[in-house]
């Protein structure tokens, strides 16, 4: 049998105080089938990485979790609720968020306010409570302003908050992304290739940020990294995607041990 | 934690000074003779009608980025549900105060936009685009062809003028009417925009998938637009059936779309007073260039085509010097009493 035609068998669906739940998720773009039968389970409060060669189907498993793609077979689940082919908004609302490869560039809107958009259930989202409920939209918009500039402090970029985010680096803008999402308060918050392009610096500092979020704070993180030594220090458990399928899932130790895993991805290190 | 929240500057009052120069010049030109009375308060009234127009485009492309090619659809439904309720000559015989009929005519624009907005707002910018401008087309048709409803070519005259009751003449209480209602679209839109709703239609303009990941019903919040800016651009056609006393279908000509477009970008996109100072240059725009004959120099040519090349070369000079407009939005799309609250607290 090839490396490449090994299968997971979904045992890690056993774990305890799962979050997200994904079961014989599939995926075909033509005759091109981009996920096959993917299932994993993330535990609450870990620190989850993918790796994979590119095409492996990665970002397309990432976007059938959170709404963007429906899925052609399987069910994604979040804290016990089927989400499968859900609005991406609902999912959100369920508490699973995610960060996409790019940054976005968010024209005319400054750092506070692209932060303020991140918090949930906002009561001046609507119409109505504009007018008749002003004094509870200020001090929702209060505290979540205390919010935002708490998380951009914590980030260290609280002194671009007024700056136009257009002005932003590359590196400010993944932890504009990431300090953003972190308004949302999710259960799990799926990264996608948060350090790409970043220089190696910044590369540990958003590292020790996810470490001290997830230790301090008990943030849930399943992470996409082409960085190996990033994830491979941060990461419990690492899940290796290949054409599509689930090849192993272990800790980075086993993982980068794994011979199928070198040959597929890794090379030699 | 201790958090200061910092605080932005804001301009003050160049719009006003802007407003206050265009009004100097008019004011000028009546001491001068060079304008009647009468021409100036019919320009003023007819300046206003083009604030709502561009306070409810800009709604929906300022605030949302939706491309609204039936701008004189909605303000065509608002005029011929006014003229169709109350005109004397109306093949309905209806004869409703304007006020019942602005009711009317408001739920009326509210339906067309769900129903053009329901299956049109989930396409890209392009075909929502195309299918604006479709429903706009459909829509004059059936107003010039269906006459045993509006009168067809004929047109619909002996519309009221709106609140005869004020004791007032009809142009001061035409001009009080569009200022009362311009003030106050334009207090309710400041309101909204500077709001976490704003900010939501903000981010949906910038990135609609960034919106959703982040836990926004973009569909909703753009429905929320659409049918806000429709329903304010029906309001304005009401007010023009009552302002004129009039209507036809050649008022429905697609090119008053393109004008009101022009205001909105010449002001500046996704900025309420960008709106309104770019409604008045529009309105001083095209009646000014009926003068222009009167020189020698464009004595041989016709006044409608050179009015659409100054409204072009208008364009072509503020898209290469000034893109943004030119009063592009200057606030942060922040509830500011959170920030006045923060003045005392930090």
């Amino acid at each position: 049998m090839s490396s490449f035609e090994l299968t997971y068998d979904g045992a890690n669906l056993q774990k305890e105080n799962t979050v997200l739940e994904v079961a014989g998720l599939k995926k075909s773009f033509g005759g091109l089938v981009v996920t096959d039968d993917v299932s994993l389970a993330i535990e609450s409060g870990s620190i989850t990485g993918m790796i994979g060669p590119n095409g492996a189907g990665k970002s397309t498993l990432f976007n059938q979790i959170s709404g963007f793609y429906d899925p052609d077979d399987g069910t994604v689940e979040v804290n016990g609720t089927d989400v499968t082919g859900k609005q991406p908004n609902k999912i959100v609302q369920e508490g699973l968020l995610r960060t996409f490869q790019t940054p976005r560039r968010l024209e005319k809107m400054t750092v506070r306010e692209a932060m303020l958009v991140g918090a949930q259930s906002q009561l001046g989202e609507s119409i109505l409570p504009l007018w008749i409920s002003g004094a509870e939209v200020t001090r929702e918009e209060r505290a979540n302003l205390e919010r935002a500039m708490e998380l951009l402090e914590f980030f260290e970029i609280d002194h671009l908050a007024t700056e136009p985010t257009t002005s932003l680096s590359g590196g400010q803008m993944k932890l504009l992304a990431l300090a953003r999402a972190l308004m949302a308060e999710p259960d799990i918050l799926l990264l996608d290739e948060p350090v790409a392009g970043i220089n190696p610096t910044l590369v540990n500092q958003i590292a020790g940020f996810i470490e001290e979020l997830n230790q301090e704070q008990g943030y849930t993180f399943f992470i996409i990294e082409h960085d190996i030594e990033f994830l491979m220090g941060l990461a419990e458990e690492v899940i290796v995607l290949n054409q599509g399928r689930v090849l192993l899932e272990g800790t980075p130790e086993t993982v980068q041990s794994d011979e199928r895993v070198i040959n597929a991805y890794l090379g030699d290190m | 934690m201790n958090v200061t929240i910092p605080k932005t500057d804001h301009e003050l009052g160049s719009t006003s000074v802007v407003l206050l120069g265009l009004i100097v010049l008019l004011g000028l030109a009546i001491l001068t003779g060079a304008l009647t009375v009468s021409y100036a308060t019919y320009l003023i009234a007819l300046s206003g009608m083009y604030v709502l127009l561009a306070l409810g485009l800009n709604v929906q492309w300022g605030y949302g980025g939706i491309i609204n090619f039936a701008v004189v659809a909605f303000w065509g439904l608002g005029a011929y549900v006014a003229a169709l309720a109350t005109a004397r000559t109306s093949p309905l015989g209806l004869e409703w105060h304007p006020l019942f009929a602005l009711v009317v005519a408001i739920i009326f624009s509210v339906i067309a936009a769900i129903l053009v907005g329901l299956p049109a707002i989930r396409l890209r910018a392009d075909y929502l685009a195309i299918a604006t401008l479709g429903f706009s087309e459909i829509f004059r048709l059936l107003v010039a062809n269906e006459t045993h409803i509006t009168a067809g070519m004929a047109g619909l005259a002996g519309i009221p003028s709106v609140l005869e009751d004020l004791p007032f003449d009809t142009v001061t209480t035409n001009l009080l009417v569009v200022a009362v209602a311009g003030a106050l679209v334009f207090l309710f839109l400041r309101r909204i925009h500077r709001s976490p709703w704003g900010r939501v239609m903000q981010i949906i303009k910038a990135d609609e998938d960034l919106a959703e990941s982040l836990g926004k019903n973009a569909f909703s919040f753009k429905m929320q637009t659409f049918v806000l800016g429709c329903v304010i651009m029906t309001i304005a056609g009401v007010y023009y059936a009552h302002f004129i006393g009039y209507v036809d279908p050649t008022d429905l000509d697609p090119l008053e779309t393109f004008f009101v477009w022009v205001a909105v970008i010449l002001g500046g996109s996704g900025s309420n007073r960008g709106a309104v100072v770019g409604a008045f240059i529009l309105v001083a725009v095209l009646e000014g260039t009926r003068f222009l004959t009167d020189f020698s120099i464009f004595a041989a040519l016709s006044t409608g085509p050179l009015r659409l090349l100054i409204v072009g070369v208008l364009i072509v000079l503020i898209m290469r010097f000034k893109p943004e407009g030119l009063y592009p939005p200057r606030d942060e799309l922040i509830w500011p009493k959170s920030q006045t609250d923060t003045e005392g607290q930090s």
